[in-house]
């Protein structure tokens, strides 16, 4: 096998498992969480249609952040096997070197270093990368725990930590997927296609290139101490259980994470109370309130023409049978004339007085009471005194 | 040949035929000067079977009778006075407009007998009368909660008279402008009452409504104005409630009109911005008849009871108000829960220091982190494109 071509495992099937969980996990946040910080923005109408609404968009950002959380717990408990059972050298973590390397590598790009630095497992660039995601996950944790349950968080904390954190929740959003765009995409699609982490191989090129450090501490161990490996038998058994317990306080606190609150009534606010319809009264009619009518006049009262008749002609008649019309029931002789067919009123003949008759049939205009009707036939037959 | 022969015929039907024809001519004689008195200078006939000219002055004959009214089968009573005076200074009196234009019906006296045995009933059979000439504002109505409420059964449910009452209604819109009159927004309020009274008693105490009633402040909005005339929705619905902030912010966010009483135009910005409007936005934009409980305006502010910020009982800037007013959706709210809402404000140092200095955080640390990671990469593809160009003149 040629030299260069021989290949060196960088990423276990773990690792890679790890990179899907991200990939899926905050794709999905990203997409489901920028068009509900953008809301006013055309696209995130599209993007929020497609994922079925504002309520079902929320519903699926959460189901993320919940993978992403699980991802967060499980990576813990492996990087924490690493280090403690292993006792693997913390190679991600970040030191003054990384600086130096920084630098060296602006100042070789610009031309003013000959040399590129020479870097070990992790590179600034993935260290950076790396720790950005963990500073995010923090961040966004936190302040996602406070937008689900701000009831809970106001219980202990001041209220404007609620919009504080909202703030902060989206702009680290913007700020760790333009990162993302920039960093990862230049470094690990662009400047060339590294598929180590789905291969889970580098070549001994790509080694020397990028990781020469390791390659050559790769090389150095070359036998394992065999007394290491029965101390790790013993420390594995310290570390399991130790895990189990850390890892179920963790998915406790991402159960209460979800479960701790119902922050609103989930009922639409009853909007007016008070009763729709309730009708003035007296109820305004669609003409004007006729000017109250007195039926009977008061017992006792003579029952003449001018006592009783008069005014009950006056009121109930007069509008149609006054002086312009054919009969004229407001004035005595008038009445007692009759109209242009002849006399309505006969004194002393209840049944002949075409009147009564009139009345007696009903449905006339000015139409009587039964009451004024019989006062009317009394009158009549005491000979229709004045 | 069933001809009358001469010879047959009998002199006794002559003389009848004779008596006959004087007396009828007696009888045209002797009633015509009394007919021309009856009908007035307008001269308009009351004789069944005449040209059926009324006019005005031919029904005020009796219908300017103070009291005048008929009584119906169910034993109300239903009212036939005209106050000419008051017709006279309605729109359609001011335009000499006849009775019979709208009461078709009426073309002679004995009038034809009337069918309905309510005064509803008879509202509800003139109900098509105004749509002769005012089609444009029936047409409207027909979409209206008011139509629908008919469509449904409900003989109450207002008709055109029930809001305008033909024979008195005055000017409504400037003849020229097309702009309501104030008088006639005044009185707006007025005529809703009539069957939304409780509506009506919370609306006169609120901040629009006493600014109406008690000061004649016509830039408040009156019933119309967020209901809308003639075409009014149903008010109840989820597309309603979703879109009831533009309602507000049509006059909210009208700088010339809040600068008058001194009030912020950015509430319908600062809002949206808020997760509560961003909700309602997006609910509003997506799906408007989905039924939301994300509060809209009216839900903290009131519906038609919305008094000022700063009213020193039931003001909302007062904390425990607005503790009672989250406490609304969220029961389990505690005190500090009401500062989570930042109150219509744009994040500022004095008011809200941390969201402000979150905000400034973010604002100094994305281009900063941005900017040097495309710095970086900047570098390193100059670097690359010099080594490739090298490394091509090279080989």
């Amino acid at each position: 096998m040629n030299e260069t071509q021989k290949t060196y495992t960088r990423f276990e099937i773990g690792r890679r498992i790890e990179h899907i969980l991200l990939i899926a996990s905050f794709t999905t946040l990203a997409l489901t969480g920028l068009p509900q910080k953008f809301s006013t923005v055309g696209v995130s109408d599209f993007i929020i249609r497609v994922f079925g609404g504002i309520t079902n968009i929320r519903v699926v950002h959460h189901t993320a952040a919940v993978v992403f959380m699980l991802e967060a717990v499980y990576h813990l408990v492996v990087i924490g096997y690493k280090l403690f059972v292993l006792q693997l050298r913390p190679s991600m973590l970040p030191g003054t070197k990384d600086v130096r390397d920084a630098i060296q590598a602006f100042a070789y790009n610009l031309g003013l270093t000959k040399q590129p630095p020479r870097m070990g497992r992790y590179t600034f660039q993935e260290k950076l990368e790396y720790w950005a995601l963990v500073w995010g996950l923090v961040v966004m944790a936190f302040t996602g725990f406070m937008l689900w349950n701000p009831i809970a968080t106001t219980s202990v904390l001041p209220g404007v930590v609620i919009p504080a954190a909202k703030a902060a929740h989206g702009w680290e959003a913007v700020l760790a997927v333009l990162a993302l765009l920039i960093w990862h995409t230049y470094n690990v699609h662009i400047k060339h296609f590294n598929q180590s982490i789905w291969t889970g191989k580098l070549t001994r090129k790509e080694m020397e290139e990028e990781h020469p450090l390791e390659l050559e501490e790769i090389e150095k161990a070359s036998q394992i101490d065999q007394r290491e490996n029965a101390l790790a038998e013993k420390r594995r058994k310290i570390y399991f259980p130790l895990a189990a317990v850390i890892s179920f306080a963790f998915l406790f606190g991402i159960y209460k994470f979800v479960t701790l609150e119902v922050t609103a009534i989930t009922t639409v606010p009853p909007a007016e109370r008070a009763p729709v319809i309730q009708v003035q009264t007296p109820t305004p009619l669609p003409t004007e309130e006729p000017t109250p009518t007195s039926s009977a006049p008061a017992t006792g009262a003579n029952l003449t023409w001018t006592d009783v008749i008069g005014p009950l002609f006056q009121q109930k008649c007069g509008a149609c049978h006054g002086q312009a019309g054919g009969l004229n029931l407001t004035d005595y002789a008038a009445a007692l004339k009759g109209s242009t067919k002849g006399p309505v009123i006969i004194p002393g003949n209840v049944d002949g007085s075409p009147l009564v008759a009139l009345q007696a049939a009903g449905g006339h205009p000015g139409q009587l009471s039964a009451e004024e009707l019989n006062l009317v036939k009394n009158w009549i037959l005491a000979g229709a005194p004045q | 040949m069933t001809g009358i022969k001469f010879s047959s015929f009998k002199p006794h039907w002559l003389i009848l035929a004779l008596v006959l024809g004087g007396a009828l001519i007696l009888g045209l004689v002797l009633a015509w000067p009394e007919r021309a008195d009856a009908s007035q200078p307008s001269s308009g006939s009351l004789a069944p079977g005449s040209a059926p000219q009324l006019t005005n002055a031919d029904c005020l004959l009796c219908h300017s009778k103070p009291g005048f009214n008929v009584p119906l089968a169910d034993g109300e009573k239903l009212p036939l006075t005209i106050d000419p005076t008051q017709y006279g200074a309605s729109v359609h009196g001011s335009k000499n407009m006849s009775c019979t234009t709208c009461h078709v019906d009426i073309t002679e006296f004995p009038h034809p007998k009337r069918t309905a045995e309510s005064l509803r009933e008879y509202a509800v059979q003139m109900r098509d009368t105004c749509k002769t000439c005012h089609n444009e504002q029936y047409q409207l109505t027909m979409d209206s909660v008011h139509q629908k409420a008919f469509e449904s059964g409900n003989q109450q449910a207002p008709t055109c008279a029930d809001c305008h009452n033909p024979h008195t209604q005055g000017r409504i819109t400037d003849a020229k402008t097309g702009q309501i009159l104030p008088a006639a927004r005044l009185n707006i309020p007025q005529v809703c009452a009539r069957c939304h009274n409780a509506i009506y008693n919370e609306y006169k105490e609120s901040v629009h409504g006493a600014a109406l009633i008690d000061a004649n402040n016509t830039d408040v909005p009156t019933c119309i104005d967020c209901h809308g005339v003639h075409r009014i929705p149903n008010p109840t619905t989820p597309a309603f409630r979703i879109n009831s902030p533009q309602i507000c912010s049509k006059c909210h966010t009208d700088k010339a009109l809040m600068s008058k009483y001194g009030i912020s135009t950015d509430v319908l910005r600062t809002y949206v911005a808020d997760f509560h409007g961003t909700t309602a936005t997006l609910f509003q934009k997506l799906s408007p008849d989905q039924p939301t409980n994300t509060p809209v305006c009216f839900d903290c502010h009131g519906v038609h009871n919305i008094t000022r910020v700063d009213d020193p009982v039931n003001g909302l800037q007062l904390k425990q108000n607005l503790l009672a007013t989250c406490q609304k959706c969220h029961p389990n709210a505690g005190t500090n829960f009401p500062t989570a809402w930042m109150g219509h404000y744009i994040a500022d140092p004095k008011r809200t220091p941390l969201v402000y200095y979150v905000q400034l955080f973010y604002k100094i640390l994305i281009p900063l982190v941005l900017g040097g990671m495309v710095l970086f990469v900047a570098s390193d593809v100059y670097r690359r494109l010099k080594d490739r160009r090298k490394g091509g003149s090279q080989a």
